[in-house]
């Protein structure tokens, strides 16, 4: 079920959502609200949201294996000191099918953003992050930064990533990146001469590959219930 | 004695990437020896250490490796390990996102899990890693950082020198070839090769500097020259090289 709407961030509104992404996997995390965290499961979406004065969004996407989703964020921080907190990851091992739009307008001066999306790709699936930062002529002192992070495994899947950043404004803190990559093996060789498993030595780099997206949900029963299953993901599909 | 032997390689060939690097190497370590393989630069000093741990990238062409009866070559890394087999890397690797901590305790109980023993319980695990914190001088707070990022040269060695005491093996292969330690770096590699020592156990030093044997007094000194052990002597060979250099020997 497409959810399309557009939802305004009053003045010194705060709101946290962790976005459970797929269309039929069952999973949900334990604890119904972590620290302030709503849970929002959803199919596709395609999600308008203005921030005004102060008002600041944390949100966390998680695409679980089974997706088939296209998510659509369009961000406007429309008011001074806004700020907004976007990360996600995406677990596609075998043919899901992920496509994540984010579309941030810098309108105003003094407002920070920050994503960062991770992901694994293997066996069939395909993963797409198309990010555009646009900082307006007025958007002084704005703080942006946007990341992409893929780790492809197999050769039939595919990873798309285009980060995009447009400045109009000179006084600007400003980054954006995208790798994409494999399971390092001098890693591997590291950790198996110390008597580690080669199985469970990929185990610990996927996991230390997507926990910086973990930790950004607050300690607690949501975190936990989210990890412990991350990390099942990990060991039975990849 | 037979019995005696850890490790017997006899007429081992390896290449990498095509290139033949060992070619044809006899070595027997017995149960307390400390050996010092010592050669001119691309002698193939790190082939030999790496081809004993199992690094993919490494082909053996020829001969055979046993360790304690085994044959070695058929043996994984992890396999290797088990069986009592650890290298101190010349480059240690780092492993973001991993602590210490959560390194050794995945490595300690894959090995007992392994040798069909129960996993250490939390505190008889911590209890290990203060003990052997303690014998290389780390601080508590190294345990918490991730695996070897951000480390000092010196960190690094000691940090390897620690995993070696964590994991109590029968043969280390320390491969110190390239690495220009300085002289607290070499103090640490010595100290634990030195306190670790036991008659039950060996040690293979592979060493490009003659500096590292003031501090670790080796039984039997090999020159490697070209993918061969052309020379096997007891620790008067090091002055002879200090001396004339690897030219001299042939």
């Amino acid at each position: 079920m497409a959810d399309n709407e557009i939802i305004t961030l009053d003045a010194g509104r705060v709101c946290k959502t962790l976005f459970i992404m797929s269309e039929d996997n069952p999973f949900r995390p334990s604890g119904d609200r972590a620290g302030d965290f709503g849970i929002l499961a959803a199919g596709s979406f395609d999600r308008k949201i203005i921030l005004k004065d102060n008002a600041y969004a944390d949100m966390i996407v998680l695409a679980l294996p089974g997706a088939d989703v296209s998510l659509d964020f369009r961000i406007e921080l429309a008011g001074y000191g806004a700020g907004c907190s976007l990360c996600g990851l995406y677990l596609c091992p075998d043919h899901e099918n992920v496509r994540i739009n984010v579309e941030l307008d810098h309108k105003v001066p003094h407002c920070v953003s920050d994503q960062l999306f991770k992901g694994i790709v293997s066996g069939t699936a395909r993963a797409g992050f198309y990010g555009r930062i646009v900082v307006d002529r007025d958007a002084q002192k704005t703080e942006a930064y946007q990341a992409n992070h893929s780790l492809l495994l197999s050769d039939n899947a595919r990873v798309d990533t285009m980060p995009q950043l447009e400045i109009y404004a000179d006084d600007v803190k400003c980054s954006h990146g995208a790798t994409i990559g494999k399971l390092d093996e001098q890693e591997q060789f590291y950790m198996r001469s110390r008597g580690i498993p080669e199985k469970e030595a990929k185990v610990l780099q996927m996991l230390s590959f997507l926990s910086p997206v973990l930790d950004r949900l607050p300690e607690g029963e949501t975190r936990d219930s989210v990890a412990a299953y991350v990390e099942n993901v990990i060991r039975l599909h990849f | 004695m037979e019995n005696d032997i850890l490790l017997k390689i006899e007429g081992l060939k390896a290449s990498v990437e095509d290139k033949e690097i060992l070619k044809g190497v006899d070595l027997t370590v017995r149960k307390g020896e400390v050996h010092v393989v010592m050669g001119p630069n691309g002698a193939g000093k790190s082939t030999l250490s790496a081809v004993l741990a199992g690094k993919p990238q490494y082909t053996v062409t020829g001969g055979k490796v046993t360790f304690l009866g085994r044959d070695l070559l058929a043996m994984s890394p992890e396999e290797r390990a088990w069986a009592g087999i650890f290298l101190s890397f010349q480059y240690p690797v780092e492993i973001p996102g991993v602590s210490i901590t959560n390194f050794m305790k995945t490595a300690v109980n894959s090995k007992r899990q392994a040798l069909g023993q129960e996993p250490l319980t939390a505190a008889a695990f911590l209890k290990l890693m203060k003990e052997k914190m303690a014998l290389v001088q780390m601080k508590q707070e190294f345990a918490k950082r991730e695996v070897n990022v951000g480390f000092s040269g010196g960190e690094k060695k000691r940090n390897e020198i620690f995993q070696m005491a964590m994991l109590d093996p029968e043969l280390s292969i320390l491969d110190e070839t390239d690495s220009g330690l300085d002289v607290d770096a070499l103090r640490i590699v010595a100290e634990g090769v030195n306190t670790l020592k036991t008659p039950e156990k060996a040690t293979i030093v592979i060493t490009h500097y003659q500096r590292l044997l003031d501090y670790i007094v080796p039984d039997i000194v090999h020159v490697l020259k070209d993918g061969r052990i052309v020379k096997t002597a007891g620790k008067e060979l090091v002055t002879r090289i200090e001396e004339n250099g690897y030219d001299s020997i042939n």
